[in-house]
């Protein structure tokens, strides 16, 4: 029996610049032996045809630069935000559009609970559609008096719980702190956000997501979501790396199921970085086929919806305060020097502009004063930098991961409350980052927002926001770029482009199998090519699970 | 009993740690527990270490030190659940923290009581900080957080430097305390609120090597006239730090705790508290003596 095994397929976009189309590819050993046409590729010695894919067209497998594994987690819980989307068990679940039809979900759901006790949790609720209406006490008063409700926000800043929630947590209209919401009579409405009141709440129920995302049933939901969506290779891009956590992944990722490419970002002030440095040695080794330790992973600020990304000035169009540094500058300038001078990279979360120039001007001195080449250090999100800094970008060799799907999610407000109409037409800047050459990719920031690479390069391509506005037309990207961006230009950012990003000889064989071809359809339509699932280190995995 | 939690703040630098090493190397008698971001600088080796165990160290003399770990909340749970819990926390606060938000977790927490935020400043820098471009409006936020401030490095100030700065301070947060100190040394009286029975007639002075102090005790034979007694805290000279007592009134029923750190004060219904009824109060030395205050509250 031959170990080659040649996919034709209807067409391979290869994002090799060899050949940038191509209609077989030959794979031995999990790797990608020949692509080209079929003369091309059966010089190998024997071989069989699998036709599977003769019908689909083949890209790469696509690579998610910055998103969570919390995204496989939360799936346990149920799902109540207003657009539809697909779980891990391939259904679609729908998009609720109104909190009323929000609160007819939790009852239908409670009324199915076999229990009395279980807490219901439910999670991607966004009261911004909802015309300025909040949840409050009333909406789930419906739901039950007596069982724990918690209601988790798509932004991850807020919550809403039940009355019974609030008396556990021992939430009343006789504490005065921020983060209660209060209605005009001074009562609690149920409506939390900040870090006491919620974890005050969370704590009560006894809900740890922390913990729950680095459980096996996460992973493998993970794995499902990545294959719906032609994932191949996923970042976990903030972890504190618990020793038991590493060893599953290690575990795990030797599991051929293991469906998925992981790189785990190490969370760089966890620890000291004298002991982050020695703990990325001693990461490092543990690396195989699937699983990557080599970045580290820096906070600066907060996010730019909930106010707490750091502006330059002039700050927020509402007038709001500016937002928080989770790094103080000059421990941002301490810890990217350490990690700099010995020799990992660093990707590092900058929301504002403020946040983005502190940490370039951080990384121009660690620069001076250790020169290195190709460090591709990366500004995460950088949704607000402007051509100056671009520029700066490009002389220091620094890349970017835009956070493009913001433009739709959150493009509405940062044109009307956050950024205001000027600065919004910068957002998440890619066509700057390809004029001016910086190195970029674009991301999902799963589960801030679905995982979908290929929604994602729809965002960038179109630029339009939820109520439709195009946003800053002048950013919008080609297909090509994008395409690029969610393959090469992601598998760049992480250092894998050597080995994944491109159907090109030698990398590892894979897939994303679309039922469509995104270089032919209206740019428009980007976001609805199906995806038939994807095909790792040369194995198939059904998105519908019919291997 | 619930567990009084004090936050210590203030811009990387201002001295946080050293005030903590220097608290946890006195004898207070007191087992206390500091959550600090890491263990870093703190000096808790030597004869000081009893044993240590990942994220905690527990002292020699009955004092424990932990780390914040992912989760501050939690961190705090599982030490007022310990089956000996301390008798006092400090919280450490990061240097960019706003320290509102952690002291808001004793707020809502039955088994924790929120003491004081005390926030340190650099006398030689914080005017500096302050004006800084990215991290000004920072120093200010926790600067506004504080109860009490503790001015450090005063020492290294001549009088009209420091004159200049506690002006400046003034007029910047005009609601809190200022303590001036040296290598951050805080008299722990003042730092927890742990009130010393004094004798009657003047204030009592302390000179210990964390500084001066004064403190007065007034026993309270009668029950007081609350809306006298309240005027009288509100006009409380800035060299009264922090006053903590057990007292009744005559508008209303029962015993009632009475608490005052820096310019906020509050009081709260006391359950089943044993001995006489009685203020204590703290401050800089030049605080008012025993008559004085007696004169002023009415009693």
């Amino acid at each position: 029996m031959s170990d080659i095994t040649i996919f034709p397929a209807s067409k391979i976009i290869t994002m090799n610049s060899y050949q940038a189309v191509a209609t077989h590819v030959a794979v031995r050993d999990g790797r990608i032996l020949g692509v080209g046409s079929l003369d091309d590729v059966t010089g190998w010695g024997d071989y069989v045809i699998n036709d599977r894919f003769a019908d689909k067209v083949l890209m790469p497998g696509f690579v998610e630069g910055h998103c969570h594994l919390w995204q496989g987690s939360i799936w346990r819980y149920h799902y109540l935000g207003y657009h539809p989307r697909v779980g891990p068990d391939g259904k679609v679940y729908e998009g609720l559009e109104s909190i009323d039809a929000v609160s007819e979900k939790l009852v239908k759901i409670e009324a199915a609970m076999p229990d009395d006790d279980t807490p219901l949790v439910a999670w991607g609720f966004d009261p911004i559609y909802f015309g300025g209406r909040r949840m409050d006490l009333r909406d789930l008063d419906k739901v039950s008096t007596t069982r724990h409700v918690v209601v988790l926000h798509s932004n991850g800043h807020l919550l809403n719980v039940s009355r019974s929630v609030l008396a556990a947590a021992n939430i009343t209209s006789a504490i005065n702190i921020d983060g209660i919401a209060k209605d005009v009579y001074g009562e609690p409405t149920g409506e939390l956000q900040e870090t006491a009141a919620k974890s005050m709440a969370l704590n009560a129920i006894g809900l740890d997501y922390n913990t729950e995302a680095s459980e096996k049933l996460s992973l493998e939901n993970f794995g499902r979501l990545a294959c719906q969506t032609g994932v191949t290779t996923a970042t976990d891009l903030h972890n504190g790396l618990s020793e038991e956590f590493v060893r599953n992944l290690v575990t795990w990722t030797n599991d051929d199921d293991f469906r998925f490419r992981i790189a785990p970002a190490f969370a760089g002030i966890s620890v000291p970085t004298d002991q982050g440095v020695a703990r990325m040695a001693e990461l490092v080794k543990l690396n195989n086929d699937k699983l990557r330790f080599g970045l580290v992973k820096l906070m600066t600020d907060g996010s730019i919806q909930g106010m707490t990304g750091r502006l330059r000035w002039p700050g927020y169009y509402n007038g709001a305060p500016n937002g928080i540094w989770n790094m103080s500058p000059d421990q941002i300038y301490t810890t990217v020097q350490a990690y700099h001078d010995a020799g990992y990279q660093v990707h590092i979360h900058t929301n504002g502009d403020e946040a983005s120039e502190v940490t370039i001007n951080a990384i121009e001195a660690a620069l001076a004063k250790t020169p290195r080449r190709d460090h591709r250090h990366t500004l995460q999100h950088c949704q607000m930098a402007d051509e100056s800094q671009y520029r700066r970008m490009a002389a220091l060799g620094i890349g970017v991961n835009v956070f493009s799907n913001h433009i739709y999610f959150w493009g509405d407000e940062h044109r009307t409350q956050t950024m205001g109409p000027d600065r919004a037409r910068r957002a998440n800047a890619a066509a700057t980052a390809i004029r001016l050459g910086v190195p970029f990719a674009i991301h999902s920031d799963a589960p801030v927002t679905p995982l979908g690479p290929l929604f994602t390069a729809w965002c960038a391509v179109n630029r339009l926001t939820a109520s439709g506005y195009l946003l800053g037309p002048n950013e919008r990207i080609t297909v090509a770029d994008a395409l690029s961006a969610i393959t090469l230009g992601a598998a760049y950012s992480l250092k894998m482009d050597q080995e994944i990003g491109s159907i090109e000889v030698g990398k590892r064989a894979d897939f994303a199998v679309l039922e469509d071809d995104p270089t032919a359809i209206a740019p428009v339509d980007l976001k609805d090519i199906p995806v038939w699932g994807t095909v790792l280190g040369g194995r198939i995995f059904s998105a519908r699970d019919e291997d | 009993m619930a567990v009084p939690l004090t936050v210590i703040g203030g811009f990387l630098g201002a001295g946080k740690t050293t005030l903590l090493n220097n608290l946890l190397a006195q004898r207070t008698g007191l087992r206390f527990a500091v959550v600090v971001n890491d263990f870093g600088d703190l000096a808790v080796d030597g004869d000081l270490l009893a044993d240590h165990e990942g994220e905690t160290v527990e002292l020699a003399n009955g004092c424990i030190c932990c780390t914040m770990g992912d989760d501050l909340f939690l961190t705090l749970m599982k030490l007022v659940r310990q089956e000996d819990p301390p008798e006092h926390i400090l919280v450490e606060a990061s240097g960019v923290a706003d320290p509102q938000p952690i002291t808001n977790i004793a707020v809502l927490h039955n088994d924790l009581t929120p003491d004081a935020v005390i926030v340190l400043a650099d006398a030689e820098l914080i005017e500096e900080r302050a004006d800084d471009q990215y991290v000004g409006d920072t120093v200010l936020r926790q600067l506004a957080a504080a109860d009490l401030i503790v001015l450090n490095k005063c020492d290294l100030l001549d009088d009209y430097d420091r004159n200049e700065v506690i002006q400046w301070l003034a007029k910047q947060v005009p609601e809190a305390a200022i303590i001036q100190a040296r290598q951050a040394q805080v008299p722990t009286e003042l730092l927890l609120g742990t009130g010393k029975r004094a004798s009657a007639g003047g204030p009592d002075h302390h000179h210990g090597h964390e500084g001066a102090f004064s403190s007065v005790s007034l026993l309270l034979r009668e029950p007081m006239d609350e809306v006298r007694f309240m005027e009288a805290i509100a006009t409380l000279p800035k060299s009264v730090l922090r006053s903590k007592g057990i007292v009744r009134f005559r508008q209303k029923s029962g015993r009632w705790i009475f608490q005052l750190v820096g310019r906020r004060h509050e009081l709260t219904q006391a359950m089943d508290l044993e001995g006489e009824d009685r203020l204590v109060f703290l401050g800089t030395p030049d605080m008012p003596g025993e008559t004085e205050l007696r004169n002023l509250i009415g009693i």
